[in-house]
C-alpha cells in the first residue's frame, strides 16, 4: 500500500508513511489516514524517507493535512525527506510552515 | 783678449811683490809704488772688461735675430688662430645642432605626453560609461541586473506559491466533488425507492382494473381511473429513468471534472526545481560580476591618478630642455668669447706693420676682458640654474 499510517499506543503520535511516489492518485488514501482522527495535541509525523517523487498535489495534500492539524491544535513534522524531496519542500518554503527533520 | 790676460797676470805679479815686500822687505815706498801700479792696472782691466762685455752682448741682440722671431710668432699665431677658429666653428655648429635636436625631441615628447593623457582620460570615461551601462538596465527605475535576478527569484517563489495553492484548492474541490458523488449515490437510492413506489402503484392500478372489470358496468368508471393511475405510474417510471439518465450524465461530467482537477493539482515540480537551481547559479554569478566590477572600478580609480602623475612627472622632466638650452646658450657665449680671442689673433697677420708689443698688449687686454665677462656670466648662471625637481610647472 502506497500510504500507511500507525497511531502510537498512547495516542500521542500519528506516523503517516508514503512510498516512492507521492502524487494525486494518493489523495483519497492520504486524506483517509487523518480525516477521521480528532484527537487534540497530537503529533503528526509524515515519514518521507521512502519517497522519491513528489509533485505539487503532494504539497497541496501536505497543506490540507496542516489545516487539519491546526484545527485540532496538533503539530506537524516532516521526517527524513530525500535530497530531491527536501529541495522541493524548500522551494515551496515549507520549512517556514512546519518542522522538517 | 790677450791684453786683458797680460794685465791680469801683471796684477797678480804686482800683488805677489806687495806680499813679498810686506813680509820680507818692509819698504814703505815700494809698497806704495806697487800698490799704485796695481790700482792703475785694475782700473784699466775693469774698463777693458766692461768694454768686452758690452761688445759681446750687443751683436747677439742684433736686427737679424729680431726679424726671425717675429715671423715665427706671426706664423705660430696664425696657425693658432686657424686652429682655434676651426675648432670653435665646429663646436658652435654642434651646439646649434644639439639645440635643434633637443628642442624637436622635447616638443615631440611633450605632444605625445599630452596625447597620452587625453587618451587616458577618454579611456577612463569610456570605462565609466561601460560600467554604468552594464550595472543598470537603462530604464528609469534604476534597476540593475542584480535586482532583476532578485525580482525573478521572487517571481519564481510566488509562482511556486500559486501552484501549491492551486493544488490545495483543487484537492479541496476534489473533496467536495467526492461528497457530491456520494450525494448523487443517495439520490439514486431515493430514485430506486420512487421506482419501487411506481411499480407498486402500477400493480395496484392493474389490480384495480381487474376488480373494475369484474364489477362490470358498475366498475366502468373506476376502470378508467385505474387505467389513468396506471398511466401515471408508467409516466413516473419513465420520469425516473430520465432522471437516472441525467444524473448519470452528471456523473460522467463529474468524472471529467475529476480529471481536470487532477491535472490542475498535479504540476510537476522538476522544471521548477531546475529553474530554481539556475536562478541560484545566476544569483551567485551576478554577485561575482558585481564584486569584480566594483574591484575593477576601484583599481581604475587608483590607476587613473597614477597615469596623470606619471604624465605630469614626464612633463616636468621635460624642463631639462629649458636647462639644457640655457647651458647650450651659455656655451655659445663661451664659444663667442673664443671667437673674440681668435679675431684678435687674426689681426696679427692682417696688420704686420703694427708693433708686436702693442698687439700682444691688446691680446692680453682682450683676454682679461673676456675672462672677466665669462666670470660674470658664470656667476649669474650658477644663480639661475635650478634643480629640476624644484620646478613645479604643470603644463595642463
Amino acid at each position: 500500500m502506497a500510504v500507511s499510517s500507525r497511531l502510537s499506543g498512547d495516542d500521542k503520535e500519528l506516523v503517516i508513511r508514503i512510498d516512492e511516489r507521492f502524487d494525486f492518485s494518493l489523495h483519497q488514501q492520504f486524506r483517509d489516514t487523518y480525516n477521521s482522527i480528532t484527537i487534540r495535541d497530537l503529533t503528526y509525523t509524515l515519514d518521507l524517507s521512502q519517497t522519491e517523487y513528489m509533485d505539487s498535489s503532494a504539497l497541496g495534500m501536505i497543506l490540507l493535512l496542516k489545516d487539519h492539524v491546526e484545527l485540532y491544535a496538533g503539530k506537524l513534522i516532516i521526517s527524513r525527506p530525500s535530497e530531491t524531496v527536501r529541495k522541493i519542500l524548500e522551494i515551496a518554503q515549507f520549512q517556514r510552515l512546519m518542522t522538517i527533520e | 783678449m790677450s791684453h786683458m790676460k797680460n794685465t791680469m797676470y801683471l796684477s797678480c805679479v804686482l800683488s805677489l811683490l806687495i806680499w813679498v815686500n810686506y813680509f820680507f822687505i818692509h819698504q814703505e815706498i815700494i809698497f806704495v809704488l806697487l800698490f799704485s801700479v796695481l790700482f792703475i792696472l785694475l782700473v784699466v782691466l775693469t774698463s777693458q772688461i766692461s768694454k768686452f762685455i758690452s761688445s759681446s752682448i750687443e751683436p747677439k741682440n742684433g736686427d737679424t735675430m729680431s726679424v726671425v722671431d717675429n715671423e715665427l710668432i706671426h706664423s705660430v699665431i696664425f696657425e693658432l688662430q686657424q686652429f682655434i677658429h676651426q675648432e670653435v666653428t665646429i663646436v658652435e655648429n654642434e651646439l646649434q645642432r644639439t639645440k635643434v635636436i633637443v628642442s624637436d625631441a622635447v616638443t615631440g615628447i611633450s605632444d605625445s605626453f599630452k596625447h597620452l593623457q587625453s587618451l587616458s582620460e577618454d579611456q577612463q570615461q569610456m570605462i565609466k560609461l561601460l560600467i554604468s551601462h552594464s550595472s543598470s538596465m537603462g530604464d528609469d527605475n534604476n534597476s540593475s541586473l542584480d535586482s532583476f535576478v532578485t525580482d525573478s527569484n521572487k517571481t519564481l517563489d510566488d509562482f511556486v506559491g500559486v501552484i501549491i495553492n492551486t493544488s490545495k484548492q483543487s484537492l479541496e474541490t476534489m473533496i467536495y466533488t467526492d461528497e457530491m458523488v456520494i450525494q448523487f449515490d443517495s439520490i439514486f437510492k431515493l430514485l430506486s425507492q420512487v421506482e419501487g413506489l411506481a411499480s407498486q402503484t402500477n400493480l395496484l392500478a392493474l389490480n384495480a382494473a381487474i376488480e373494475a372489470a369484474r364489477a362490470g358496468e358498475a366498475g366502468r368508471g373506476f376502470a378508467v381511473v385505474a387505467n389513468e393511475v396506471r398511466n401515471l405510474s408508467v409516466g413516473s417510471t419513465e420520469l425516473n429513468e430520465d432522471i437516472r439518465t441525467e444524473i448519470n450524465k452528471a456523473k460522467e461530467i463529474i468524472a471529467k471534472l475529476r480529471n481536470s482537477v487532477e491535472i490542475m493539482a498535479s504540476a510537476d515540480m522538476t522544471s521548477t526545481l531546475e529553474a530554481k537551481d539556475k536562478m541560484s547559479v545566476m544569483m551567485s554569478h551576478v554577485e561575482q560580476v558585481n564584486i569584480q566590477t566594483t574591484t575593477s572600478v576601484e583599481e581604475l580609480a587608483i590607476i587613473a591618478p597614477q597615469i596623470t602623475n606619471a604624465v605630469s612627472l614626464g612633463v616636468r622632466s621635460l624642463q631639462f630642455e629649458d636647462l639644457t638650452r640655457q647651458s647650450l646658450e651659455s656655451l655659445q657665449v663661451n664659444v663667442s668669447s673664443l671667437h673674440e680671442i681668435s679675431d684678435v689673433l687674426a689681426t696679427f697677420d692682417k696688420q704686420p706693420n703694427i708693433a708686436i708689443h702693442q698687439q700682444l698688449i691688446k691680446l692680453k687686454e682682450t683676454c682679461q676682458q673676456v675672462y672677466r665677462e665669462t666670470q660674470q656670466a658664470e656667476d649669474s648662471r650658477s644663480v639661475k640654474q635650478l634643480n629640476m625637481d624644484e620646478g613645479e610647472i604643470d603644463l595642463f
